[in-house]
């Protein structure tokens, strides 16, 4: 088995996130950034401006007025969410080419993180309950852990996937093979990162909602566990072994969505992932 | 040669000998795959979801979503490329599942389940099928010769 100190330090090794989309996730979250903060924190950045503008413009908000700056952008869309989509902009830029092991390169990546963040904004309008905050931004980044830990599973891939063709799921065979699985691992990327404490714990419970030990972000723990779902079900950046997971049944339960439900999202969700994910491709890779 | 890749909830087909017809990724999606070696002509469709009746305004922009309006269209597109229904030989593969006590993520198995209903109506036999499983897919159909593979998890079999 390889030491689990190996993984730990590939975490301590993995490229920050630019300044920027720290700077951004944080305005995020806090209830008093203006949006003067917000333009200085983006101005630098002419790329991400320009992303940014692409975004707030696209079908998925439905905007009539058309969105020409970033102060207008804030205005039409609210600082938190403005903030939340270059944050996200900003990390499409750090993804590496490949992302081994998994057999995915960054194209399949990023449209599977985009696939989970779309959807659990989706599946939280289709439960009638408000939208947790950080919803996208859970979604787009609860994979975090395999960035870290996709050069590992390369060198395993043989033993792990025997495991998963004799009928093990994903997370547990990586559990047996490295000891840890990427679940764990993106509890310590979002600790690294810094990331929000909502994005950690997506990170760290996707795949085991059940085993969530505190009650504050178990709604948005369910909503990421049943988007990653819905997303491998929909072949969305599917990689080699990420079908083999289990549904946890209470997060079905307690979220009370039915299958009918669970098509319509996926059918309505299709083309918006494919418009988002086009519009702020990672350089790294293509699909 | 020219590859001709099916997205999902859409499909293709070719009369060109030389083509490759390929789909990525079936994970609950299926993949049906028709043949006819008179015409010599192929055609695949990559749908996503059984009925259309979920949402019927995507079913009037994006018919190769569902099953019930998809397959149907894939073999009139067959038809009218000259094929003949007597010597279609059709091939299915994809339909795999989560682990989901509930069944409310089965939408692989619900796929089959139409499936094998419209073609009992239909009178179509399946030559060959590799479904099911928590195993994602990826499709290629050889139009000049008709040969069927599928990859998962690294190994590729003949369909």
């Amino acid at each position: 088995m390889i030491a689990t100190q190996c993984i730990v330090d590939a975490v301590r090794d993995l490229p920050t996130l630019p300044a920027a989309a720290m700077r951004l996730a944080e305005l995020a979250r806090d209830e008093r950034s203006s949006s003067a903060d917000f333009e200085r924190a983006i101005r630098p950045d002419p790329a991400l401006t320009a992303n940014l503008l692409r975004i707030a413009n696209s079908a998925y908000f439905g905007l009539r007025a058309r969105v020409d700056s970033v102060r207008n952008a804030v205005t039409l869309l609210g600082l938190r969410r403005v903030s939340e989509m270059a944050a996200a902009a900003a990390f499409a830029q750090t993804l590496p080419a490949r992302i081994p092991g998994y057999g995915m390169d960054a194209g399949q990546f990023w449209l599977h993180s985009v696939a989970v963040a779309v959807l659990a904004e989706r599946l939280a309008v289709e439960t009638q309950l408000p939208r947790p905050d950080s919803t996208f931004t859970a979604g787009l980044l609860h994979d975090v852990g395999k960035l870290a830990v996709a050069a590992f599973v390369s060198s395993s891939s043989a033993d792990l996937f025997a495991r998963v063709r004799a009928g093990a799921v994903l997370a547990e065979a990586e559990r047996e093979v490295l000891g840890l699985d990427h679940a764990q691992v993106g509890e310590l990327v979002a600790s690294a990162w810094s990331l929000p404490p909502a994005v950690a714990a997506v990170a760290r419970w996707h795949h085991t909602p059940d085993g969530l030990p505190l009650l504050e972000h178990r709604r948005l723990v369910d909503l990421v566990h049943a988007a990653d779902a819905l997303a491998h079900a929909m072949g969305l950046g599917a990689d080699r072994g990420e079908l083999a997971r289990k549904v946890e049944s209470g997060a079905s339960e307690r979220m009370g969505l039915r299958a009918r439900a669970l098509e319509r999202v996926a059918g309505e969700s299709l083309d918006a992932i494919r418009d988002m994910a086009a519009l702020f491709a990672p350089s790294g890779g293509r699909r | 040669m020219s590859t001709l890749t099916v997205d999902i909830s859409d499909l293709q087909v070719s009369a060109a000998p030389e083509d490759l017809i390929i789909t990525y990724a079936l994970g609950s999606c299926i993949a049906v795959m028709v043949h006819d070696p008179v015409r010599v002509a192929a055609g695949m469709i990559h749908y996503m979801l059984p009925l259309s009746e979920t949402s019927p305004e995507k079913a009037k922009t994006r018919p190769a979503m569902f099953a019930d309006t998809g397959i149907p269209l894939l073999f009139q597109t067959m038809y009218r490329l000259g094929c003949d229904k007597k010597n279609l030989v059709v091939k299915v593969t994809g339909g795999g599942a989560l682990y989901d006590d509930k069944g409310f993520f089965s939408i692989g198995k619900r796929n089959y389940t139409i499936l094998r209903k419209m073609f009992w109506k239909a009178g179509v036999i399946i030559a060959a099928e590799d479904v099911g499983g928590a195993r994602s897919r990826t499709a290629r159909l050889h139009v000049g010769t008709g040969r069927c593979t599928v990859s998962s998890q690294g190994e590729e079999t003949e369909l």
